[in-house]
């Protein structure tokens, strides 16, 4: 295979948009890197190097004596795996020359990352808090509480996040809201143990993913990475808490420590 | 008997969160099965071991693995990313409650002076946190640390 110098150009790019919609949509590092080194190659390339940061990709292809190296800016997309699995289909249809470079151009480039209706979305999260008021031992009066509180929660989060917002004043104010109205069940008395609804309202503000792909960066080497999606999900965490922490203050109401 | 209902009302509660939070991650439509089932069956043995007297951290670490193992089958048979499956199905075995109570003490600490007891409720809360989040993803990871090292899973 002979690639020319324009040919050489014309891959690293689609390599590295690849690489890019991955690591937008929350991909961890080691896929990143392998699934974007494995289309170069498939494209013709003899070798591809790359460094993944938590926010920036530089890739360089190796062809003969040439080298070609470029850099993209990855802003969080937020977390989509429909858009990692359609990017790993790809992948996969090159490698079995299913398709052509223009083919896999387009494809990349048509890429569009589908959403679920969100009040599907905010309906099964109320259910999925209310499950966890469950194994915190709570009744069905509580799993009501539960239900409203973190459906609301959920109402206000995608609001927030629709008029991009800074993702940590959009957990503090959803962990605000879920807390406040799970007080409200302290208040009035609802159930046997209210409290166990202000405990499981703000668990769909828990950065399970981002914790997860942090330690699984580290474990496969890729500290740097590791490091600052660990650092972002502890933030996360500590917004969230602020605002449980602020509505415990105006209501009066202790879910936490007593 | 009792045992066993126990543990089929556990996978029930257990599968609605991971269907939940897949659907926040944009899982696609034909993989929300597995991760329905993925959930119902990581935490509903992590159940089994808890109460056959296993600490939280182990049955946590079992659970994760034995997910990733199901996870790995799945992936070669669907041909899709491994993550998109486990990170869902794993979801509700979270210790998120715990990493809330120990921020939320850190801040009452702040507020309201040093006292041994809040001291204690941060370290264990902390401390549970850190093992048992460690332990999942060490868990979820466990097929490409040991077989596949380098190579691509699909």
């Amino acid at each position: 295979m002979v690639l020319s110098r324009e040919e050489q150009i014309e891959l690293t790019r689609i390599a590295i948009k690849a690489g890019q919609i991955l690591l937008q949509h929350g991909a961890e590092s080691r896929l990143v890197e392998q699934t974007t080194q494995r289309i170069g190659i498939a494209l013709g390339a003899s070798s591809i190097e790359l460094s993944v940061s938590s926010d920036a990709i530089v890739l360089t292809s190796l062809f003969g004596e040439d080298c070609v190296t470029t850099t993209r800016r990855c802003y969080d997309r937020g977390i989509n795996m429909q858009m990692v699995c359609e990017v790993q289909r790809i992948c996969l249809m090159l490698e079995k020359k299913l398709l052509d470079i223009s083919q896999v151009k387009e494809r990349l480039n048509r890429l569009k990352p589908y959403k679920y209706n969100r009040y599907l979305v905010i309906f099964m999260i109320g259910l999925s808090c209310s499950s966890f008021s469950h194994f915190f031992g709570g009744d069905w009066q509580v799993y009501l509480t539960t239900f409203f509180a973190s459906s609301i929660a959920m109402f206000f989060r995608q609001e927030l996040a629709a008029r991009h917002h800074n993702p940590f004043v959009i957990f503090a104010i959803s962990a605000f809201s879920a807390t406040s109205i799970a007080s409200l069940g302290v208040f009035f008395e609802f159930g046997e143990k209210p409290q166990i609804a202000m405990a499981a309202s703000v668990l769909l503000l828990v950065p399970g993913f981002p914790f997860i792909n942090a330690v699984s960066d580290v474990l496969k080497g890729y500290i740097n990475t590791g490091i600052a999606r660990w650092v972002f999900a502890t933030l996360l965490t500590i917004s969230v808490s602020f605002g449980i922490v602020i509505s415990m203050l105006l209501t009066g109401v202790s879910g936490w420590i007593h | 008997m009792e045992l066993f209902t126990l543990f089929i009302i556990d996978a029930w509660f257990a599968w609605i969160p991971a269907v939940g939070f897949a659907m926040v991650f944009n899982v696609p439509r034909k993989m929300l099965i597995y991760c329905a089932i993925g959930g119902a069956f990581a935490h509903s043995l992590r159940f089994l071991l808890m109460t056959s007297g296993v600490p939280i951290e182990g049955a946590t670490f079992l659970a994760s693995s034995a997910m990733g193992f199901l996870g790995l089958y799945w992936s070669r048979k669907h041909l899709i990313p491994r993550p998109v499956f486990t990170v869902a199905s794993v979801i509700p075995m979270i210790p998120g409650g715990f990493a809330f109570t120990t921020v939320i003490g850190l801040m009452e600490l702040n507020s309201s002076g040093y006292s041994p007891e809040i001291m204690a409720i941060i370290t264990e809360n902390g401390l549970r946190t850190l093992f048992i989040l460690s332990a999942l993803s060490f868990g979820l990871a466990l097929p490409s640390i040991l077989i596949y090292r380098g190579r691509p899973i699909v």
